[in-house]
């Protein structure tokens, strides 16, 4: 739980900048550790928005939780 | 007409708000004159580049500009690299030096960081600074310098003074033309004109137009509090330059930091009051009108207020962690030691169960 309202956390800040960009990223399913995400809009169709995004959104939350992964699907 | 364009690419000085225009009279105004100028502003601010400009608009302009960093050097060193050294002063000197006094003859030097100077070496300094002459390490000679001085720090030398690391004579010596660089969250409006700015510089490298900026990048540039500056605007426009495969910087060829920035910070909820201004002193109506002195604001006791803010603060992290005093100094971000010291300085009752009345 803990899990999920940091990504949402973290998330609801960037928000603002993914869509007046277009795009959108979103926390679909939560596995022990694992986050899943979904990037939508512009940002899905976007190499580097899925590098930085990703990783990005990774490295925030490893701050707070040791070990937490996130995966994207589709 | 934003930008006053001086010669080099990488001296320009860019800026339209009112804090960064008065720079620009300020360096247009002391540029062509002698005085000794003060630069102070954060890391990354330009302090070396309002130096350069200022270098720029002398009649020293096609005299060296010699920017020198007073941290670079350790203690024993920087004497020499300042002043020079003659042949055999110490070991491995095997051939006599100019220092950078010496080179920068007829034109200006930088001394940034000043703050970095040792105490030992600042009276030296400010001689030098009267006299305008140097002596090179381990020479007899006094060697008469004309050159303009410009002194660089991100600190404050008036507290240095009031510490005691900084004398207080280098410093009236220095202070002759005090100049502040603002930091760039103060002058966010700039930061379009910047950031184009530094596009064109890297997308020109890659032999490219600069494509235009989203929107998303764009509010996510002017949300960012920039710890490091320009200088930190400079890097991560270099990057999306980098980054950029398409027609347009987008969010993606941002660096993460400017993205996430605080992402480990968690955010309060909403009931909890950071801080509240003091109450207002007189009936709002009174003192709305024009030429209407205000009444005096009451005054507050600081201390107290502060203690507020901390009680709610605790009561806030040990309400969301369970009374779990580990968890709770772990969302404050302080050690569980001091966690308990400040609960029982806000006068939190301890949780153990008191014991037992004797019977």
């Amino acid at each position: 739980m803990l899990a999920r309202r940091s990504a949402e956390a973290v998330l609801d800040r960037l928000r603002p900048f993914l869509q007046a960009e277009g795009g959108n990223i979103e926390v679909v399913d939560v596995d022990g550790q694992d986050i899943y995400v979904r990037m939508s809009g512009n940002c899905a169709a976007c190499p580097q928005a899925k590098m930085t995004l990703h990783f990005g959104l990774e490295a925030a939350l490893r701050v707070e939780m040791p070990g937490v992964r996130v995966v994207r699907v589709s | 007409m934003a930008a006053r364009d001086l010669p080099q690419q990488n001296t320009i000085v860019v800026g339209q708000s009112p804090r960064m225009q008065a720079v620009l009279d300020f360096v247009a105004l002391v540029g062509p004159g002698q005085g000794t100028v003060l630069i102070t502003g954060e890391s990354g601010t330009g302090k070396e580049l309002v130096a350069n400009a200022i270098h720029q608009r002398s009649p020293r302009r096609d005299q060296p500009f010699v920017p020198v960093s007073c941290a670079l050097f350790s203690d024993s060193l920087i004497e020499s690299e300042l002043f020079g050294h003659e042949r055999g002063a110490f070991t491995g000197a095997v051939q006599g030096r100019p220092g950078r006094f010496e080179r920068a003859r007829g034109g200006t030097i930088f001394l940034d960081d000043i703050d970095d100077v040792p105490i030992g070496m600042q009276v030296k300094l400010l001689r030098a600074l009267q006299n305008r002459t140097v002596e090179r390490l381990g020479g007899t000679e006094a060697i008469s310098i004309d050159v303009r001085v410009i002194a660089g720090t991100k600190r404050d030398l008036r507290a240095l003074v009031r510490q005691g690391t900084f004398r207080e004579d280098l410093y009236y010596r220095l202070n002759v033309l005090p100049v502040d660089l603002p930091p760039l969250r103060e002058r966010r409006e700039d930061i379009p004109e910047l950031a184009a700015h530094f596009f064109r510089r890297f997308f020109g490298r890659r032999h490219r137009e600069a494509p235009p900026v989203s929107d998303g990048v764009m509010r996510a540039l002017l949300a960012y509090d920039w710890p490091g500056n320009v200088r930190e605007l400079e890097n991560v426009c270099e990057r999306a330059a980098e980054m950029s495969t398409c027609d347009r910087v987008a969010i993606g060829c941002l660096a993460a930091s400017v993205l996430f920035a605080d992402a480990h910070a968690t955010p309060l909820p909403a009931g909890v009051a950071v801080i509240s201004a003091p109450p207002a002193a007189a009936a709002p109506e009174a003192a709305g009108f024009r030429g209407e002195t205000p009444t005096p604001a009451v005054p507050i006791d600081l201390p107290a207020r502060l203690r507020e803010v901390e009680r709610e603060l605790i009561a806030w992290a040990l309400s969301e962690s369970g009374h779990n005093k580990s968890r709770a100094a772990k969302l404050l971000g302080v050690k569980r030691s001091t966690l308990g010291d400040r609960m029982n300085r806000c006068g939190f009752p301890p949780r153990t169960p008191s014991p037992e009345p004797q019977a």
